[in-house]
């Protein structure tokens, strides 16, 4: 026997070709087990990630339902004050003048205005006014004597007082107050309202009163322009 | 330093020899059989298996045991050219040299085996008959036809096994012997009692049922392959026995030398 040195490096080499299968399925089972391991962290992660997003979304949605509601809202407004400041105002007036047809619509109404169209078998110019007639305003106090919407109440506040009309503009930001007087805006446009009524000590003392527990920039701003009488 | 391993190598150098004859369950069946089988009336009886089942000491061991009762010959391996088989024949049959520059003249064997029909009985026994061709079996057919000569022909069990049957005995009475591989019993009891008829009995030990296992799966329970791994592994043992003796264990052989026994038969690979 003189190959018994290569024969014994024989055997080892036929040892790891035999135990390779068995070192492939620890690490196989090690690989798996590792996989399902970080599998598994990553879902609790995951599951928190998701948790968290969830949380987030919801609070996101609240505020933009919030928002988007104000939006509706002050969109419902618009619609009608904006055709105010539509680029064919001059034209419709010009129209309206020589038509003498004076159409009112709060809400526009598309089948009314096509079965103008139809009976008249002529071009018919809708004239959109202004909505800034009482009529347009007595349907949102309506909506806001039923609904208590402060959205609506705010957005009868900021007009009047846009337009000048201080008294009515008070009386609804007491309105807005009521329903939520933590609102910061409803609270200024009660005291900007004040102010323009004449009753300046008292909007001081309110936003004064206000600002002890606030720290609007927006509140100081007032302050200063009412103190100033610049407002 | 002479090495325990080397007395335990040489009891399995491969050998017909009838005092290696091992009696295992399986073998005693198979003597019994053909024991049987020939003193039917039978004209040829076949014996077949696969290489190293065991036919030829098989046979070895029929003739031992008969050959003061019986006329009984054993032709181990097949004559060269059909001139000599008839010429070992015919020294058989007529118990006489044939004399030189003579050939046997195959009809007057065949007259001379019909007139010693019912005054002897002779059995021929033919090792490794799948090495005679077509032609001499024919012959050796029409000699067992005279019913003066029984032949129990040894083969191979080969591919052309069946042919060689069809051919030469389909039509004659024969009987058939098949011998199979060892099972791990049998070759467990033929290495240990292999040992033990040498007094070998610390190493006959020192192999144990799980060696023998592994043994039986390498060599599939051929006794031939079977006394070349044993051969193998001790000697390995009998290297590391001499010059390395702290690299084997005398109460058990290591699975490192079966292996590596194995591996050089090429039994396994790398």
């Amino acid at each position: 026997m003189y190959d018994i040195k290569p024969l014994e490096a024989e055997w080892r080499a036929y040892q790891k070709k035999k135990k390779k299968p068995y070192y492939l399925l620890i690490l196989a089972i090690v690989l798996l087990t590792l996989f399902v391991v970080l599998l598994y962290k990553k879902n609790i992660i995951f599951d928190a990630y998701l948790n968290q997003l969830n949380k987030d979304s919801a609070i996101l949605s609240s505020k933009k339902n919030i928002s988007s509601q104000s939006n509706v809202l002050l969109n419902e407004g618009l619609v009608r004050l904006e055709t105010l400041n539509s680029p064919d105002k001059e034209a419709i007036k010009d129209v309206a003048k020589k038509n003498e047809i004076l159409v009112n619509i709060p809400i526009l109404d598309i089948n009314e205005k096509s079965d103008v169209v139809d009976d008249n078998r002529k071009k018919v110019h809708l004239n959109i006014i202004e909505t800034s007639s009482v009529s347009a305003y007595e349907d949102v106090e309506k909506r806001f004597h039923q609904s208590h919407d402060i959205d609506d109440a705010l957005f009868l506040s900021r007009s009047y007082y846009k337009k000048g009309n201080y008294d009515k503009a008070e009386t609804w930001a007491y309105e807005v107050n009521k329903i939520d007087s933590n609102l910061e805006e409803g609270l200024l446009l009660f005291i900007k309202s004040k102010y323009k009524l004449g009753r300046k000590n008292d909007a001081l003392s309110i936003l004064k009163n206000y600002l002890k527990k606030s720290n609007s920039e927006e509140a100081k701003n007032l302050l200063s322009k009412i103190e100033n009488n610049k407002l | 330093m002479k090495s325990r391993y080397k007395a335990a190598k040489n009891v399995f150098v491969d050998s017909i020899d009838i005092d290696d004859y091992i009696e295992l369950n399986s073998s005693v069946t198979a003597y019994q059989q053909l024991q049987h089988s020939m003193e039917k009336p039978l004209k040829m009886i076949l014996l077949f298996g696969r290489p190293g089942t065991g036919k030829s000491i098989l046979l070895n061991r029929i003739q031992e045991k008969l050959k003061h009762q019986k006329e009984i010959y054993y032709f181990d391996t097949p004559a060269p050219t059909e001139k000599e088989f008839f010429q070992k024949l015919f020294k058989v049959l007529t118990q006489k040299e044939l004399p030189k520059n003579t050939e046997v003249n195959f009809s007057s064997l065949i007259d001379f085996c019909k007139s010693l029909r019912n005054k002897r009985e002779i059995i021929i026994l033919l090792d490794e008959a799948q090495m005679y061709d077509s032609e001499i079996m024919e012959k050796i057919r029409l000699l067992s036809d005279t019913r003066a000569v029984k032949f129990v022909v040894s083969l191979h069990k080969t591919e052309d096994e069946d042919l060689i049957a069809k051919e030469h005995f389909q039509s004659r009475i024969w009987e058939v012997i098949e011998l199979k591989n060892a099972t791990k019993e049998d070759q467990t009891a033929y290495v240990h009692k292999k040992l033990l008829k040498k007094n070998l009995f610390e190493i006959a030990n020192s192999i144990k049922p799980n060696d023998m296992k592994l043994i039986h799966k390498f060599t599939k329970g051929n006794y031939r392959e079977c006394n070349k791994l044993m051969f193998t592994i001790f000697e390995i043992c009998e290297y590391y026995d001499t010059h390395e003796p702290s690299n084997i264990n005398y109460s058990h052989i290591p699975r490192k030398i079966i292996e590596m026994s194995a591996l050089k038969l090429g039994y396994i690979h790398v």
